[in-house]
């Protein structure tokens, strides 16, 4: 049953470094459920579509996207998932970015995007806010992608 | 370009000075020929009148002649026929000579030369009469011998002398008369070449202004044309320039932007690794704590001041100067973030904004007990939060950099304006500290400050307040001396300046 299939955590940060502190902090929150890291835009995609474990073909899933990647814009991947037809739309995307500008805000939630979280540059602030994401995603319910 | 339009300019002035001189010039030939032309009119009569009058005296001359003649007519009828009749007309005779001699002694009256020979007239006429008188009763052998010498007689002598004295004097009249024929002919001709060179005069200035003015109004023509085109062009070039300023506008700001965000990335690790440093100090620190308390082998010197002196040390200043540059890059970007704010001008009654922003700091007053007063100030039409920012960051800079511990010296801030040609201003004066000359732009600099660092602060407020007053159309001044206090001057334009587009 897919209810109890484990949701994965699909993790887009090009920063090695804060993609660290936010594991370690989501981990701290109790959160034990696989996270999978990319670096760019195009493996994460690759993995989001494609991949036989990725979450079209296996089981649930959460995005954590940052918005300033190497290879695309993070709100270019958040417009293909979200896009109508879509096999992911459903599926939960956690903007995590520096950027706090008005307008970008305002453009992730058009496309879609279901929570948008500043990173605080204040480490206190910061692990709070992923720690309370933790506490986010351990009572939220993902759906299964649409069969493609 | 500006240059040669003056000169055409001045040109122009030394144009309109030489056709005034001109058209004076033809006046005054003009007057002139008038005057000529009566001068000589009034000769023309006097000349007339002479020739009437020469005319009359010629007639008078022959009228004498003739009673003259008649006399000796008269006088010889009597000698010869004795016929009394004779003798009343000689006595009718002499009397219209003496008559019409009187009349020819009243016309040459301002002639001496011919009242002469008039007197030699009227003396030979007497001689004449006397003789006749005479010879009136002369009979028989008297009379033989009279008529005999008759040609000798003194009377025929008397006549042919008045008959030369009368040609003598015609011929002085006709000489008269042809004299002043010849001098009107002359002052006539004069005339004549007088008015021509006028008329000559007259039509050489009128063709010299009107060239005159006709070139003026080519060049004023050719002017305009310029004018315009220069104008047309300057709306272009207007408009290229301010795309332009628009355009590096919009670049710098999205290079402020762009910047502050990478620049914060990095700063998400030295915090967040550092927060993980110190956490794993204190790990190791509460370990080595628990070893000397299990009596475990003490740690050496070394290391306990490594964990418990060195690291704690070098983590705060990793996070001092991480927090600091987190405040500046937040600086520049609300900087950035205020360039691209879209201003809303409306109508905003200075003075009801500085009530409500010494308002807000009222309490601040209160506490360092600083005496405000806000005078009368303009009204503008401008973005209210923008000149709000502007003017509450001048009053708390003022209130901030008073000198609160100067004894026999409260601080005083006094708020006043006023507005003419089109720019209002207001003036924050404060008798607090004062800024020293040398830094008088500087405090407009972004993360500069003056003085004694004793105050918190980035040094962002008046760049900030610069940039944003730039934005509105006007601009920030200071005047200040060290120790005597500053006023800060805010300019803006009266009416909103519509150029202003956010990009």
């Amino acid at each position: 049953m897919s209810d109890q299939k484990p949701v994965n955590i699909v993790m887009i940060e090009d920063d090695e470094g804060h993609a660290r502190l936010i594991e370690k902090n989501i981990r701290r929150a109790g959160i034990s459920n696989a996270i999978h890291h990319f670096l760019d835009g195009t493996s994460a995609l690759e993995f989001l579509y494609d991949a036989a474990e990725g979450p079209v073909r296996n089981g649930p899933a959460l995005v954590l996207l940052d918005l300033n990647l190497p290879d695309m814009s993070g709100t270019d991947i958040l417009a293909k998932l979200k896009a109508d037809g879509s096999p992911l739309r459903r599926t939960p995307v956690v903007v995590l970015t520096t950027t706090d500008d008005k307008i970008e805000i305002q453009r992730c939630y058009d496309l879609g995007c279901n929570v948008y979280i500043t990173k605080p540059v204040n480490y206190e602030n910061f692990a709070d806010a992923i720690r309370q994401l933790g506490l986010f995603l351990s009572v939220i319910q993902v759906p299964d992608p649409d069969p493609a | 370009m500006e240059s040669s339009r003056l000169s055409s300019l001045g040109r122009d002035t030394r144009a309109t000075r030489l056709i005034f001189a001109l058209l004076a010039l033809g006046f005054a030939a003009l007057l002139m020929a008038a005057g000529s032309a009566f001068y000589i009119q009034r000769q023309n009569g006097i000349d007339a009148q002479r020739v009437v009058h020469t005319l009359a005296v010629e007639a008078s001359l022959g009228a004498y002649a003739s009673a003259m003649e008649r006399m000796e007519t008269a006088r010889r009828g009597l000698i010869m026929t004795q016929n009394p009749r004779f003798a009343t007309i000689m006595a009718d005779a002499e009397a219209q000579s003496y008559d019409r001699l009187k009349n020819l002694v009243r016309l040459v009256a301002d002639n001496p030369v011919q009242q002469a020979r008039a007197a030699r007239l009227r003396a030979h006429l007497k001689i004449y009469a006397d003789h006749y008188r005479k010879t009136l009763g002369l009979r028989g052998d008297d009379r033989a011998a009279l008529l005999a010498g008759f040609a000798a007689d003194r009377g025929v002598l008397e006549v042919r002398a008045s008959r030369a004295v009368v040609e003598e004097m015609t011929n002085a009249e006709l000489a008269l008369l042809r004299d002043r024929e010849q001098r009107q002919q002359r002052t006539q001709g004069q005339f004549n070449i007088l008015l021509s060179l006028t008329a000559l005069l007259i039509m050489g200035v009128a063709i010299a202004t009107l060239l005159l003015v006709r070139r003026n109004l080519v060049e004023l023509r050719t002017s305009r044309i310029e004018l315009r085109r220069l104008n047309d062009g300057l709306e272009d070039v207007v408009e290229a320039r301010t795309g332009e300023l628009k355009r590096a506008n919009a670049e710098i700001q999205r290079f402020a932007y762009i910047v502050s965000h990478d620049l914060r990335s990095p700063l998400v690790n030295v915090m967040g690794f550092t927060a993980e440093l110190e956490t794993a100090r204190k790990a190791i620190a509460a370990y080595l704590e628990k070893g000397a308390a299990d009596g475990w082998s003490e740690p050496d010197a070394a290391t306990r001041l490594a964990v418990e002196e060195d690291l704690p040390e070098s983590i705060g200043f990793i996070r001092t100067s991480t927090q600091k540059m987190d405040r500046l890059i937040n600086a520049i970007l609300n900087l950035s973030r205020q360039g691209r704010r879209t201003l809303a001008p409306e109508r905003l009654d200075l003075a009801a904004v500085l009530e409500a922003i010494v308002g807000s700091l009222q309490h601040r007053i209160d506490e360092s007990g600083t005496d405000v007063s806000v005078g009368k100030l303009p009204v503008v039409v401008n973005d209210r939060v923008a000149v709000e920012q502007i003017l509450s960051n001048l009053v708390e800079n003022a209130l901030k950099y008073l000198q609160p511990g100067r004894p026999g010296r409260p601080g005083v801030i006094r708020v006043t304006g006023g507005a003419d040609f089109g720019r209002a201003w207001v003036d924050v004066i404060d008798n607090g500290r004062g800024i020293a000359t040398r830094d008088h732009e500087r405090v407009f600099d972004l993360f500069r400050r003056s003085g004694v660092q004793d105050q918190p602060g980035e040094g962002i407020g008046l760049a900030h307040a610069r940039a944003l007053a730039y934005r509105l159309g006007g601009t920030i001044e200071v005047q200040s001396e060290l120790g005597e206090g500053s006023t800060f001057r805010l300019i803006l334009p009266i009416e909103w300046q519509s150029g202003e587009e956010d990009v």
